[in-house]
């Protein structure tokens, strides 16, 4: 990255090949369509092309491409819905050793949690990707985010328990059991 | 957090931090939840496209704002005016011829004619047509003790020109710059970017003819790099040879 801000174009290929497929999941987990993603992935990069020369070497690169990535799809939503819906039978979830059974079964788990995840408020849902998916520590979740690891920790928590009502809310059955052994309360 | 610099314990320190078995549950369950795989290939195309374009855009402007009242001018009126002042020379010397000392307005007419030599050159060398440009890097050769500007604009059309035959013949041009350590710098990282066979042959005979030391690596690298075209790392072996 700094050579691309000293000026060296030619080193944002490389850049886009190793970071559009985290952005991209980021966006596509965030915002539920993945033609949008692909458009905020092309607008991201088009971003650090823009402001090249705001990009500071003590600072992570990671961190500062995932602020862009923020910003490029808040002011893409800004007066707009924030995601898509999807439909139950939208996922496709990996095979293994369950039985059918258990897995049709598991497969709706799923598809309804990416529901949930999807109607949970949008900065919790924001802290279960970067946490879950993106694989970031709190403390790099603190910096992206602007606030301290405890923090984080703590949204982190609440967010996670929003999830589970909204899921549990969603689920036609009183219980869990079958598929993943979570009890209501 | 891109795939590489990932500690996989940081994700399993997470679920550690919930008090309630329901909440790691669904934090495993959250793992189900597949991602959507990106159209990489379309995806970096239409980025390629998308900057291309801003470079340009950039460069046009870059070139509009750089651009001095005399650039504006047709080329052809340029050269035109360059000949004037090459018919005025002449005649002017050959009036002068019989005089015993040297007139010091013949060296001012000189100088004059140098100068508007450069300025056709630079002027072409911004064109828009690729055979303008390569006219421009034919007239740098017509000119007597050319200044740094014209080098930087040849270095600039090495390394920055979209069409080959710019980019080889500005390396015919800068042969005679190759006193200039600037040059053989800016010749060895060409030598790093280019991706065209020709201009990286052209490129080669060029760091032998110079006896370029400095270039070792890149050639050793490319001379053992088998993405590279065959003919290119054969010329690079040999390179190796010569460059003592």
């Amino acid at each position: 990255m700094l050579a691309v801000r000293d000026g060296d174009l030619s080193q944002l290929g490389p850049l886009f090949e190793r970071y559009h497929v985290p952005i991209f999941d980021y966006l596509c987990r965030m915002t539920g369509n993945r033609a949008v993603a692909e458009d905020l992935v092309q607008d991201v990069f088009m971003r650090v092309l823009k402001y090249r020369s705001t990009f500071r070497d003590e600072g992570r690169f990671e961190t500062w491409l995932f602020r862009i990535a923020r910003n490029a799809r808040a002011d893409y939503f800004r007066g707009r819905s924030g995601v898509e819906q999807v439909s139950d039978d939208g996922v496709d979830v990996p095979s293994s050793e369950m039985s059918v059974a258990r897995r049709l079964e598991r497969d709706r788990d799923v598809a309804r949690l990416q529901r949930a995840l999807l109607l949970l408020r949008d900065d919790r849902r924001e802290l279960i990707v970067l946490a879950r998916y993106r694989e970031m520590t709190h403390e790099q979740i603190g910096n992206l985010l602007g606030i301290e690891p405890g923090a984080v920790k703590v949204r982190l928590h609440r967010a996670v328990k929003d999830l589970r009502d909204i899921f549990l809310q969603l689920s036609e059955r009183p219980s869990w059991t079958v598929t993943t052994g979570i009890r209501t309360t | 957090m891109d795939g590489n610099d990932r500690n996989p314990d940081d994700v399993k320190k997470v679920p550690e931090a919930f008090d309630h078995e329901e909440h790691v549950e669904i934090w495993d369950l959250l793992g189900d939840i597949p991602g959507e795989p990106p159209n990489s290939a379309a995806m970096r195309s239409r980025f390629d496209a998308a900057l291309a374009d801003e470079v340009a855009a950039n460069s046009t402007r870059f070139r509009r704002e750089v651009r001095r009242p005399w650039q504006q001018v047709a080329p052809w009126a340029l050269a035109a005016a360059a000949i004037a002042v090459l018919a005025i020379g002449i005649v002017i010397g050959r009036a002068t011829t019989q005089a015993p000392r040297v007139d010091p307005s013949l060296a001012e007419l000189r100088q004059e004619l140098r100068e508007t030599r450069q300025m056709v050159a630079l002027s072409l060398l911004q064109q828009q047509s690729a055979s303008q440009r390569l006219k421009g890097v034919s007239w740098t050769g017509q000119i007597e003790m050319p200044g740094s500007e014209i080098v930087s604009a040849l270095l600039d059309a090495l390394t920055h020109d979209a069409n080959v035959n710019v980019r080889l013949a500005s390396i015919d041009a800068l042969r005679r710059f190759a006193d200039q350590q600037n040059v053989r710098v800016a010749a060895v990282d060409a030598l790093t970017r280019q991706d065209s066979p020709l201009v990286q042959v052209a490129l080669i005979d060029f760091m032998v003819e110079i006896n370029e030391r400095e270039a070792v690596p890149e050639l050793r690298r490319l001379s053992q790099d088998t993405m590279v075209n065959q003919t290119v790392r054969d010329r690079a072996r040999w390179s190796l040879q010569q460059i003592g």
